[in-house]
């Protein structure tokens, strides 16, 4: 069965370019860019893995972040961040602990920065995936 | 003997007793007073069969001391100061001479008692000892020889008693006299000499003392005593030495002030004019400056103001002529100066705002530069964003031809053409940043520039259902900005504004506000709007890397644009927001930072020397 993957990211071209890539690799993706949707789309979708950017209008990848894993129904589903920005700018598990203020919540399974190298993100996805399963 | 000779001795017999002008009294050994002249009468009132301790002293008996009873027994004529009473009752002094009538044989029957009153004497006696002791300056009198003969109880409290001592060894611990000694001169020409001398008090304390010295008495030529009067003027000359001290304290520390100072006196005549106000001025060292120069210098109607305020008057930047008809930037603050509500002058404090309006020009250059090091570093940030949306294009063009997928080749072609696009918009905003462009100063209405961009923007924000109105303060003073910059930076903000309303959860009652006020001599612009707000890590990333969130629609240049323009004003852009409740930009931009207007001749020479 494909493991299905979502994708939340507010540029409908990364949205396209991630969903086709998956899908040539064996997945089932699904993408959003309008974050209002989100909790809806995971209840359909019930992904395995959600890929999600953190800068988008209105709200953040953090804080959609924070709503999932205070989510008792899908606090388990693995989450890959993925961002523009690099490390020296805050883009790193530190950076993220700091945006998350709250040290009750465990940081994502995953880092991704952009340009997103396809090979990389379908390792990390197996890796994390079958990880999970064990 | 003659007639008159014979007259003479009959009016001595028969008159001379009663003429004297000394009572006379004789009283037998039982103290009886036999017989008594006028004048005696005058003194002590009757005395016929009266006793003479009855009538000298209203005694009933004779006195515990009678000087009378020894001068019968010895026969020795005596004189004593006595205290009585007179004829009134009142109190007298007199001098009495007693003087025995010796017989013969020896028997002393009567005494001859001669009486001179010496109350108004003594009075007066007692009056100058009081003056000599009591007079706030020491006296002494000193003789020939330079010996203390005597000196008052002021003299004695500080010298102790030094009568008969040499006066250069008690005062002045000298073992010969003083070289410059006033008492000296006055032996020898016989005038008044001042002098001044350092002496040594009884407590082994020094103190300087102003002296005078007067010739006290003559004897035919010989002037044998000098009186000595001095006053301790160590107090004197201590307050006047610290008086100096201020005095000059305050003349280098006006003279040293970085800034200049001015003062006129009540006729608005300069008293004041410091170095770093001659520099400001162009003044040369030693020319004095008149009242009329001033004028011309300082706008006389900034006096005016002056000497009309109770307080300080300040122009945190305004222009000032130099002697020499140049003009030159400066703060201008001016003091009415009173004491007790008395005008006394009026100061004036300048400060040269050349070198702190080239530093600040300086300073801005270089936040603009450290502005633009963060651009660079938040540029990565927007142009991964584009290489990943040509990646993908890419990619859909690369696996839509393996797979022969018409669609998905399709789907790539236009993601690479938007892309590029994108990066064709982003490279030219970029530009206009990096390169940016000269600052245009000039006197502008503040609340102007909001309105322009209010009205520009108002059809857009009313076809999405915005409501956007501009309030602003009536009275807001002209100001020198550039007008096109500010009117970027409130396009920006606007834009942004009316984008976060669109972004909200809520399609309708969404507001952007603008506001125009001054608070505290500052120009606020606030754009603020209900729509999503930001949340934290957002709001963290607003002004420390320039980023958007706004996908395909922003280059994350705005607010750093924003940003470049109101520091370059000297002013200051804060943020407040809140997740889904709004968010309020304020660009506060203090008058006394804001560019100088310049005449157009003098902007260009500034633009030469400071690229």
């Amino acid at each position: 069965m494909y493991k299905s993957i979502l994708i939340i990211d507010d540029e409908p071209d990364i949205c396209k370019y991630l969903m086709a890539a998956l899908e040539d690799n064996g997945f089932t993706g699904t993408s959003i860019s309008d974050h209002q949707l989100f909790m809806s789309k995971i209840q359909s979708v019930q992904p395995d893995l959600i890929i999600l950017d953190i800068m988008m209008p209105g709200r953040s990848g953090i804080s959609l972040y924070k709503d999932l894993r205070n989510n008792s129904a899908y606090n388990d589903v693995a989450v890959i961040f993925m961002s523009g920005m690099s490390p020296e700018n805050d883009f790193s598990p530190e950076g993220i602990r700091n945006f998350l203020q709250d040290e009750s919540i465990p940081l994502s399974e995953g880092f991704l920065e952009k340009p997103v190298q396809i090979p990389e993100l379908i390792q990390m996805i197996n890796t994390i995936l079958s990880k999970e399963s064990l | 003997m003659n007639i008159s000779s014979q007259q003479l001795n009959i009016w001595i017999k028969d008159h001379l007793f009663d003429a004297i002008p000394m009572g006379i009294a004789v009283i037998d050994k039982d103290f009886n007073l036999v017989i008594a002249n006028q004048s005696f009468e005058k003194m002590f009132g009757a005395w016929k069969n009266r006793k003479c301790y009855s009538v000298y002293k209203s005694r009933d008996s004779i006195c515990p001391s009678c000087n009378g009873s020894a001068s019968f027994e010895d026969g020795v004529s005596r004189v004593s100061q006595e205290v009585g009473f007179n004829k009134n009752g009142r109190m007298t002094r007199y001098i009495k001479h007693t003087i025995p009538v010796i017989q013969e044989d020896g028997i002393i029957p009567f005494l001859v008692e001669m009486t001179t009153d010496i109350t108004e004497i003594e009075q007066v006696r007692r009056e100058h000892q009081l003056l000599f002791d009591q007079v706030p300056c020491s006296i002494s009198i000193i003789d020939r020889d330079m010996r203390v003969v005597k000196c008052n109880k002021r003299m004695q409290e500080l010298f102790g008693n030094i009568e008969g001592q040499l006066c250069y060894e008690v005062m002045n611990e000298r073992r010969d006299m003083c070289a410059e000694c006033p008492a000296k001169k006055t032996f020898d020409d016989g005038k008044m000499h001042s002098g001044h001398a350092i002496v040594t008090k009884k407590d082994g304390k020094t103190a300087h003392f102003l002296v005078r010295t007067v010739p006290l008495s003559f004897d035919g030529e010989y002037l044998d005593q000098v009186m000595e009067m001095s006053v301790d003027v160590t107090q004197t000359l201590k307050l006047e030495q610290e008086l100096k001290i201020a005095h000059s304290f305050m003349e280098i520390m006006i003279d040293a002030s970085m800034d200049g100072i001015i003062a006129l006196d009540q006729a608005r005549n300069v008293r004041i004019f410091n170095k770093a106000a001659r520099a400001i001025f162009n003044v040369p060292e030693h020319h004095r400056v008149t009242k009329n120069e001033l004028n011309d210098m300082i706008p006389e109607e900034f006096t005016e103001k002056v000497s009309s305020e109770i307080t300080h008057v300040s122009l945190p930047e305004t222009t000032i002529k130099t002697l020499d008809g140049q003009s030159r930037p400066v703060r201008l603050i001016g003091t009415n100066l009173r004491v007790d509500n008395n005008f006394m002058g009026i100061a004036f404090s300048i400060q040269d705002l050349r070198e702190l309006k080239r530093l600040e020009k300086e300073k801005l250059e270089s936040e603009r530069l450290a502005a633009v090091g963060q651009t660079v570093a938040g540029l990565a940030h927007g142009v991964k964003n584009l290489i990943s949306g040509l990646e993908g294009g890419m990619y859909m063009l690369n696996s839509g031809m393996s797979k022969s997928n018409i669609e998905r080749v399709q789907e790539g072609m236009e993601m690479l053409v938007r892309n590029i696009g994108r990066i064709s918009l982003f490279v030219k905003e970029f530009l206009t940043f990096s390169k940016g462009r000269k600052i245009r100063v000039k006197m502008s209405e503040p609340e102007l520039v909001a309105d322009d961009v209010v009205s520009l923007y108002a059809e857009n924000a009313k076809n999405v259902n915005i409501e956007l109105t501009h309030t602003s303060d009536n009275d807001i003073a002209p100001a020198p900005m550039d007008y096109e910059g500010m009117h970027e930076c409130l396009t920006n903000l606007v834009g942004n504004a009316i984008d976060a309303c669109r972004f909200s959860d809520k399609d309708s009652g969404r507001h952007v506000w603008v506001r125009t006020f001054e608070k505290n001599r500052a120009i606020v612009y606030e754009v603020e709007d209900d729509g999503c707000g930001m949340d934290y890590e957002v709001k963290k990333k607003v002004f420390t890397n320039f980023f958007t969130t706004k996908g395909l629609g922003g280059t994350g240049l705005g607010l750093l644009t924003t940003q470049k323009i109101v520091q370059e004003h000297g002013g200051s852009i804060t943020m407040q927001s809140e997740e889904g409740k709004g968010t309020i930009f304020r660009i506060s931009l203090p008058r006394n930072r804001l560019p100088i207007l310049i005449e157009n001749n003098e902007q260009s020479k500034t633009d030469e020397s400071i690229p």
